[in-house]
């Protein structure tokens, strides 16, 4: 044998024993074999936050299919795991545990219900797992950054500070709020407040209305005796319709300015069930498309074959948006993955295209919310839903 | 001047739902001695039985509401055999914690069955949307019919107590339980009866405010609690007083939205029932009766 086959022969047997050590390393990860990737999702599978979290798991359920058929991640194929969180800060920490724990998973992505995964997210950072966040808004579930969250969904701080800078946009010149103050709606209204303070702005009125609100009367009057010209919206669906309808009832018609808490205008306008209600309703979408246009043709055939009787929706692409985004960063975490290794890569996303999204998505080892641009919809009455304009919030 | 007659509208308005639901409380604390926990979840379940059929299905509003008032009395009878008769001589702390297990189970059932078909169900008004001028005022009609409907149902209610023999029965037992036995009244089946009854009333308040609220699994806690309010205020065994209840809590959140601030509407009717239980304990309509020997 030659010098030069020898040393051919050498370098082979080390890069198959580097291979194989690395696939090793990989296996005694959590959730990690030969041939797959168990990922963990949680979320409300029933009650009112389904649509946050049962669809947007859909979503991520068809992006993982979509990947497996093309071979995988570096070989592997992707397995989700469901977990039922209800919506419920105690049922969110339990189903997290189990995933980690029981399921054994190697990553976590989902969490709809800000609050449930505001409370999870201390078990998830001292498991040290990666977690995408898919459409849970609580600044505190980023911020400050624990090192393996990063959240795919708009935050409350930026979702507040495009409302505020909506409402100046439209030329509004009295802008008033109305706001629930659970811990929803703190982590919402506080951050407007900065934001306000930040433009040097007082709103004409600051009005409140508990999630079980069933009129809206009093907040109504109060607010057009201001002759509020904008009122932005810091509100869980319920309250918002009865709020809308009672303004139309009471003759108040300002720019009705709302964020992705009210994600889904038609369903707004239906809730609200009074004719020309909605006409001045806006809101904010984390995606850029609604399920209706023909560039998301992909997805919804997609959803409706996987899930019978389905009917994309901007829930099912929250998924798809933040699924993607996982699996870019499981990619780059190279064959010999290691939790270490996704939570380095999704640090250090920058830039990254993802076709639902409104703007490319941007993380970095100090910033852990990537993405920063709403998206803004509305829906004429009887009419589609259509996007107006993005806002980049800095 | 307006804006008073447009809060105390919509005050009576909402009160008057506070007060059916207190009605059916005091129906069954009166029969039984015991808080019916489930009264907000069986609110719940009737508002998504009458959305199944009148919405899903595509039948009448009537039909809707007999169809929810049904189901409201069978599911209120099912709760005295499940969670009241087998614990007849138990503590009542055991009752009681049995009307809670009952309204978590119905809960669930109602997430299982409707909480996956929208964040919140809407339920299409019985009457036009556009609003009817009464000099400066302006007045919706389906405000309107839910507060002629709750008063309807108040009155019939009123008329059953006052004209059956049923509801002659229900009193008697209500006010001596041992000595309506010893006239023959057979007190087990008024018990299911008050169960049954108190359910039919939550339902028909659950099919009149479908409507003008949203429908959704978790909505039946604050109504429990309004209404539960409403009863205390009323003295907790008063019929009337529960009406009285749920209107004063109605109207005292309304004025405290309007005129003082919104932050204090969910405060301000509790703090309007500690001082009505400062001043009378017993609750605004709940005297001592005399009783002749």
């Amino acid at each position: 044998m030659s010098r030069m086959t020898r040393l051919t022969c050498a370098a082979t047997l080390l890069a198959a024993l580097g291979a194989g050590i690395g696939a090793a390393a990989a296996q005694g990860q959590p959730g990690v074999s030969a041939d797959a990737i168990k990922i963990g999702t949680f979320g409300a599978l029933t009650g009112p936050g389904y649509l946050y979290g049962k669809l947007a798991m859909n979503g991520i359920d068809v992006v993982f299919d979509e990947v497996n058929k093309a071979g995988g991640v570096n070989g592997r194929k992707l397995q989700l795991i469901r977990e039922d969180d209800r919506c419920d800060p105690a049922t969110a920490i339990t189903a997290v545990q189990k995933l980690i724990h029981q399921e054994q998973v190697f990553a976590l992505i989902g969490g709809g219900c800000s609050n449930a995964t505001f409370a999870a997210r201390e078990t998830i950072e001292q498991a040290k797992i990666p977690f995408v966040v898919v459409a849970s808004v609580h600044d505190g579930i980023t911020q400050p950054p624990a090192a393996n969250i990063f959240s795919m969904a708009l935050t409350s701080s930026i979702e507040s500070q495009a409302q505020l800078a909506f409402a100046l946009q439209e030329g509004a010149k009295k802008i008033a709020v109305i706001s629930m103050r659970d811990s929803w709606g703190r982590a919402r209204y506080l951050p407007l407040m900065e934001a306000f303070k930040a433009k040097g702005i007082t709103p004409v009125a600051d009005e409140e209305m508990s999630p079980d609100a069933n009129d809206a009367t009093a907040q109504v009057l109060r607010l057009k005796a201001t002759g509020a010209d904008a009122v932005i919206m810091v509100l869980f669906p319920k309250p918002a319709a009865i709020f809308a309808r009672d303004a139309q009832k009471l003759g108040f018609k300002p720019i009705l300015i709302g964020q992705t808490g009210i994600g889904d205008p038609a369903a707004f306008e239906d809730q609200v069930g009074v004719p020309g209600a909605t006409a001045k309703f806006t809101t904010i979408s984390m995606v850029k498309y609604t399920p209706t246009d023909p560039a998301v043709d992909k997805w919804r055939t997609l959803i409706e074959a996987k899930f019978p009787g389905d009917r994309l929706s901007n829930f099912n692409l929250f998924g798809i948006g933040a699924a993607q985004a996982l699996v870019e960063a499981l990619k780059r975490a190279g064959p010999d993955i290691t939790r270490e290794k996704v939570i380095d890569a999704l640090a250090g996303l920058k830039d990254l295209v993802i076709d639902v999204y409104p703007g490319p998505i941007s993380c970095s080892q100090t910033d852990h919310r990537c993405n920063k641009f709403p998206a803004w919809i509305s829906k004429e009455p009887g009419g589609p839903i259509k996007v107006l304009s993005i806002t980049r919030v800095e | 001047m307006t804006m008073l007659s447009y809060l105390l509208l919509s005050g009576i308005t909402t009160g008057a739902l506070y007060a059916l639901v207190a009605l059916g409380l005091v129906v069954v604390n009166k029969a039984t001695g015991v808080i019916n926990f489930a009264q907000g979840e069986l609110f719940m379940v009737a508002g998504f039985i009458a959305w199944s059929i009148h919405v899903q299905f595509g039948f009448d509003f009537a039909l809707a509401l007999a169809g929810a008032v049904l189901v409201g009395f069978v599911l209120g009878c099912a709760i005295d055999r499940i969670a009241f008769r087998p614990l007849l001589r138990a503590d009542v702390v055991a009752i009681v914690l049995a009307t809670v297990g009952i309204s978590f189970m119905l809960k669930g059932i109602g997430r299982i069955i409707w909480g996956g078909k929208g964040d919140y169900l809407s339920f299409p008004p019985i009457t036009s949307t556009d609003p009817i001028m009464l000099g400066e005022i302006v007045l919706v009609p389906q405000q309107i019919a839910v507060l002629a409907g709750a008063i309807a149902i108040m009155l019939a209610f009123g008329a059953f107590f006052r004209f059956t023999r049923i509801g002659k029965m229900m009193q008697a037992t209500a006010d001596n339980a041992k000595a309506a036995t010893l006239v023959g009244i057979r007190i087990e089946r008024i018990y299911t009866l008050a169960f049954g009854t108190g359910a039919a009333v939550a339902a028909a308040a659950a099919v009149l405010a479908a409507p003008l609220t949203l429908l959704y699994p978790d909505m039946g806690f604050s109504f429990f609690i309004k209404g539960f309010a409403a009863a205390v205020v009323g003295g907790l065994t008063s019929l009337p007083g529960a009406v009285v209840g749920g209107l004063a809590i109605g109207i005292v959140e309304a004025l405290a939205g309007g005129y003082i601030h919104s932050s204090m509407m969910e405060v301000s009717a509790f703090i309007a029932i500690m001082l009505v239980l400062l001043i009378r304990p017993t609750g605004l309509l709940s005297f001592y009766k005399a009783r002749r020997v």
